[in-house]
């Protein structure tokens, strides 16, 4: 074998090399989401029953649930299916510090976020509707005394709401607490 | 011929594994900006996400901070780019980029807070200690320090973690300047 026929060997060998570890680098990639069992809402599932209110742990070194929690945030979740019908989230709003609600799909993408500063009268307050069930529902306004809601659409079935508390202080860790407990997920009848 | 396809079939298999593995640990290589030291995954809590960051966030089972809550500022890194070591101590601050409020605090590698004999995992800017001219310094060591300080608990990777809540920059990650973040600035080690 002369030493051009080696090397030319030698270059296929490494090119087959490379275009089998691209391909299964895509592969992987686009693979977890697809078989991801432990994603924040297969986390979620495991502490409760869809539309309860389930308070989160404080992040400390022995709760490791979710990473990147902030230890100055009380939260609380609950987990909807819009099978049935569309899903009221309401929560009150504290005095002070920062509050928001997150909404997630079932992938834990977020597809709607308000803080304290969008509440009204001291609560934040929306309802979470599929796109069908936003059709009705619009189909079904009154146009002279338009609706107050406000429809969030979430492009799948399921998902989970996050309620995040600041605490200014340490001392104030509790009333953050309690603040996140406020959250509540209420199904509706489906809109005929 | 069929051995070396075998070969090259398992080396590139291995490849592959281990690419993936490398980049999401790192967080993925699109839309993380870098500010200074710090990083920040500009569209991880939108609908936007690329399959990277996806696929790291549904491995870690973390859940992101929406753009409109606040933005969240990772640094594995000092100033010069060396990897923040628990053997040394850093001083982080002196300004932040504008928010309501901000939260600053230590992580592992994976992102959980580190068990210390203080108990404190991080701080607040509603209750750290200021300077005259309203900067502030936050000492990062494994051994007490006056003023804030922000205990390394074991002699393990570590990084920082920077919350800004409320903050008009959510939307443009982009739009921060490098000099608005905080400074992570190695003091000596030991």
């Amino acid at each position: 074998m002369s030493v051009r026929e080696r090397l030319g060997g030698a270059a296929i060998f490494l090119a087959a090399v490379l275009v089998v570890g691209a391909l299964v680098h895509f592969i992987v990639i686009l693979l977890i989401p697809v078989v991801a069992t432990r994603d924040a809402f297969a986390r979620l599932e495991d502490l409760g029953p869809a539309d309860a209110t389930i308070a989160l742990a404080r992040p400390s070194p022995t709760e490791r649930r979710f990473p990147y929690a902030d230890p100055a945030l009380a939260s609380a979740f609950c987990r909807f299916d819009l099978a049935a019908g569309p899903v009221r989230v309401k929560a009150a709003v504290g005095r002070a510090g920062f509050a928001s609600l997150s909404f997630h799909t079932r992938r834990g993408a977020v597809f709607y976020a308000l803080t304290d500063k969008a509440a009204t009268h001291g609560v934040m307050e929306a309802i979470v509707v599929t796109p069908s069930q936003l059709r009705a529902l619009v189909a079904r306004d009154d146009e002279d005394n338009p609706s107050q809601d406000l429809r969030v659409v979430s492009t799948t079935t399921e998902g989970f709401v996050l309620m995040r508390a600041f605490s200014e202080l340490p001392s104030l860790y509790a009333a953050a607490e309690a603040q996140a407990k406020s959250l509540s997920c209420a199904p509706e009848p489906a809109p005929k | 011929m069929f051995v070396k396809a075998s070969v090259a079939c398992a080396i590139g298999l291995a490849l592959g594994l281990w690419t993936s593995r490398a980049i999401l640990a790192n967080g993925g290589p699109f839309g993380v900006v870098a500010i200074g030291a710090w990083n920040v995954s500009a569209k991880a809590g939108s609908l936007e996400a690329d399959p990277y960051t996806r696929a790291g966030l549904e491995r870690s089972g973390e859940i992101p901070l929406a753009l409109g809550e606040g933005l969240q500022l990772v640094a594995r890194v000092d100033d010069a780019g060396r990897p923040l070591d628990a053997r040394c101590a850093y001083r982080v601050g002196s300004r932040t980029p504008a928010a309501r409020y901000w939260t600053l605090s230590l992580v592992d590698r994976d992102g959980f807070p580190i068990e210390n004999a203080a108990g404190r995992y991080g701080f607040r800017s509603s209750e750290i200690l200021r300077d005259a001219d309203g900067g502030f310094s936050i000492f990062v060591s494994a051994s007490a320090h006056a003023g804030n300080w922000l205990p390394i608990g074991a002699p393990s990777p570590f990084a920082l973690v920077l919350r800004l809540y409320d903050s008009p920059l959510s939307a443009t990650a982009g739009g921060i300047e490098k000099s608005a973040a905080p400074s992570i600035a190695r003091e000596g080690c030991a």
